[in-house]
């Protein structure tokens, strides 16, 4: 069994106009285990995506104060490749194009790059594990053979993002509003394709807008974020309430002084 | 002072030139050009200097090439030649009975001197243009002629290998003249590839194409002069109407070198692509003139070219887009790109637009950078490490001239090259 646990972590990023740092992240804690399935929700502009690219190491990301732990190590000095290594995977809610580089051999790099040199993945068992990979999320050899993300659609992007981490199968899945963007039968087919993935060895982060999606990927425990903080946690309930309710009816319901961007 | 090269080298010439068997009029080709050099200047170009290279001081351009087996990678035709020798070549033979030629430059002269007169440095790279140049005419010592008749699509590939012989002290001065003519399509390749470090030399290439009216010519190159060779290879192309020369070059040497590339789109509704891809290494310079003039009307010439710098390597890509007076309805585009890896690193990227007419379009773009960080950490947040990353970004950089490359398993060669210098410039 692993763990991921964030203590008390302040997160800022650097405004690109004025250079000045602004705090995004203002004291979150969260820990989870393989096993389990954790759904982060919140109202935009609270720090959901934050969190996600701080725990992956992105750098536009200054970690200011607090911790993150992989299996109780702190991670906070590993490059982003390492994380990945160790068994972090992020689905990204904009990845990146990289013309040039077919999908298929990205994906070969990135299994090889968890293993010894001389112990690289024969061709043979990683196109039937493709195969397998891709027949869970409708996907057929066309996209593989296209140049990374490029071109894509919004849809595509999304599907690939979950081909790839059925593909690496990390102990820690971050999926960073995987289902915006998403028609209910794609929603559906990437529910299906991290499904595949639940088990002992497995956790995941859902950080979602909706509840939709949880209908689909039922959650163990489901948190509630607001101005940089986790306000709530609870069971799958927890969902449906905030469906009813709306993130202002859970603000003042927790009697919290919190600006929601959306509000009338 | 130092004798002029006429005085220095005009025995070494006459004598070259008679043990060759040359006909008397390619003898005073040479003479006169040898005579004429030392009146030349040096060719300028922006933001590349070179002067301190010497190109224009040769040593010894009548040794015989010391090499004698190469293996190289072979099409259904092609040629392999070490300098002066032709080591294997081979014609399809449905061409050669098309009348195709496909022979080394010195038969040429002897067999075909009506062909070689007309184009040989008189219409693409003419021998006066520079004082290079002009040595070049003087002291050529090795090269092939590819003439494809009226009318003659030539559909595989033709190759052509040249190795240049550092194991001995001797200059390569390899020409190569391809003339196609009217309503013809070629596929051509060329590897310039060096053999040996024993000793530096100086390279002096000269390559020309003809392309007639409404031809269709794809040129692709590999060039991977080791570093032990300082070069000037000027390669060149005309147009005749509606035709079109596209290039992909892939500039991989380890030496110094200045590249002069172009077309001059003479005929009207003509159309050329020039695309450069290049690596730096090491302390080395590779500086590149890429210039498309339009002349005929409604010519298009576009130039694309993407370079990585490593180490404390230099790295300067020209773009020269020039549209003559009466060169109405043209178009002139290009794009010149330098991603830096080393703080060491030199890069420049100048386009130049000369436009003396007031009909036509065009338009530049030119950034030299770093690599893009977003790629990058996209790469890293699925464990590739940062090396690795990184030359996936590059490859992907670099994929706009590999993918105009016909042949897959050219493709596939300039990759590793590409992996090569990068995997050596990483280290």
């Amino acid at each position: 069994m692993s763990t991921l646990e964030v203590k008390d972590l302040h997160v800022s990023v650097t405004d690109e106009e004025n250079g000045e740092g602004q705090e995004i992240l203002k004291g979150v804690n969260l820990k989870m285990s393989t096993g389990e399935i954790h759904a982060i929700m919140g109202p935009n502009g609270t720090g959901k995506s934050t969190l996600s690219q701080a725990i992956m190491g992105n750098s536009k990301y200054k970690v200011t104060s607090g911790d993150i732990l992989l299996d109780g190590e702190s991670i906070l000095d590993w490059p982003v490749d390492k994380r990945a290594r160790a068994g972090l995977f992020l689905a990204m809610q904009y990845p990146a194009e990289i013309p040039g580089v077919t999908n298929i051999e990205f994906m070969r790099a990135a299994i090889n790059a968890r293993r010894e040199k001389d112990d690289q993945i024969p061709v043979r068992q990683f196109i039937k594990k493709l195969d397998e990979k891709q027949a869970i999320l409708d996907m057929t050899d066309e996209m593989s053979g296209r140049y990374l993300n490029e071109g894509f659609s919004g849809g595509e992007k999304k599907r690939n993002e979950i081909l790839q981490l059925l593909m690496i199968e990390p102990s820690f899945a971050i999926l960073d509003e995987i289902d915006s963007g998403l028609d209910i039968d794609a929603l559906k087919v990437v529910s299906r394709g991290v499904n595949s993935m639940r088990g002992d060895n497995f956790g995941s982060l859902i950080i979602t807008h909706y509840q939709r999606l949880l209908n689909y990927i039922v959650p163990d425990q489901v948190h509630i974020m607001m101005g940089g903080r986790i306000v709530q946690s609870g069971g799958p309930d927890l969902a449906k309430k905030l469906e009813d309710e709306g993130y202002a009816g859970i603000r003042d319901d927790l009697n919290l002084d919190v600006k929601l961007t959306d509000e009338i | 002072m130092r004798p002029s090269l006429k005085d220095k080298y005009m025995d070494d010439v006459v004598q070259f030139s008679q043990q060759n068997n040359e006909p008397k009029w390619f003898t005073k080709f040479r003479t006169d050009n040898l005579t004429s050099s030392s009146d030349l200047s040096l060719p300028t170009y922006e933001k590349i200097n070179y002067r301190s290279w010497r190109l224009d001081r040769p040593s010894d351009f009548t040794a015989t090439s010391s090499i004698s087996d190469f293996k190289a990678a072979q099409s259904e035709s092609y040629i392999i030649q070490t300098g002066d020798k032709t080591l294997d070549s081979r014609l399809e033979q449905s061409l050669a009975d098309q009348g195709v030629i496909l022979t080394d430059i010195f038969t040429a002269i002897k067999k075909y001197p009506e062909l070689i007169q007309k184009y040989y440095m008189t219409k693409v790279v003419k021998s006066n243009e520079n004082r290079l140049t002009a040595i070049h005419a003087a002291m050529m010592n090795g090269g092939i002629f590819l003439y494809i008749p009226t009318g003659v699509k030539v559909t595989d590939s033709i190759q052509a290998t040249f190795i240049q012989d550092n194991h001995i002290k001797r200059d390569f001065n390899q020409h190569v003249l391809i003339v196609a003519e009217d309503n013809t399509e070629l596929t051509y390749l060329e590897n310039f590839i060096s053999d040996g470090d024993a000793e530096e030399n100086k390279a002096n290439i000269v390559v020309e194409v003809v392309a007639g009216n409404d031809s269709h010519i794809h040129f692709s190159a590999l060039d991977q002069m080791n570093a032990k060779t300082t070069s000037y290879l000027s390669r060149r192309g005309i147009t005749g109407n509606n035709s079109r020369i596209d290039w992909a070059i892939g500039f991989m040497n380890d030496g110094d070198i200045i590249g002069d590339f172009g077309t001059d789109l003479i005929g009207e509704g003509s159309h050329t692509e020039a695309k450069v891809v290049a690596i730096t290494t090491g302390d080395q310079v590779q500086g590149i003139d890429t210039k498309v003039t339009n002349y005929g009307r409604h010519t298009i010439g576009h130039i694309l070219q993407h370079g990585v710098i490593l180490e404390s390597s230099t790295l300067t890509f020209n773009g020269v887009g020039h549209i003559v007076k009466g060169a109405r309805g043209s178009d002139a585009q290009q794009e010149s790109r330098v991603l830096m890896l080393s703080r060491k690193a030199r890069g420049d990227a100048n386009p130049i637009l000369l436009i003396d007419e007031n009909d036509v379009t065009a338009g530049h773009a030119a950034s030299v950078g770093r690599v893009n960080a977003e790629q990058m950490y996209y790469l890293m947040s699925r464990g590739i490490d940062e090396k690795t990353a990184q030359r996936l970004v590059i490859r992907g950089f670099l994929s706009s001239v590999i993918t105009e490359i016909p042949e897959e398993e050219v493709r596939d060669r300039l990759t590793q090259m590409i992996e090569r210098k990068l995997i050596n410039g990483q280290q």
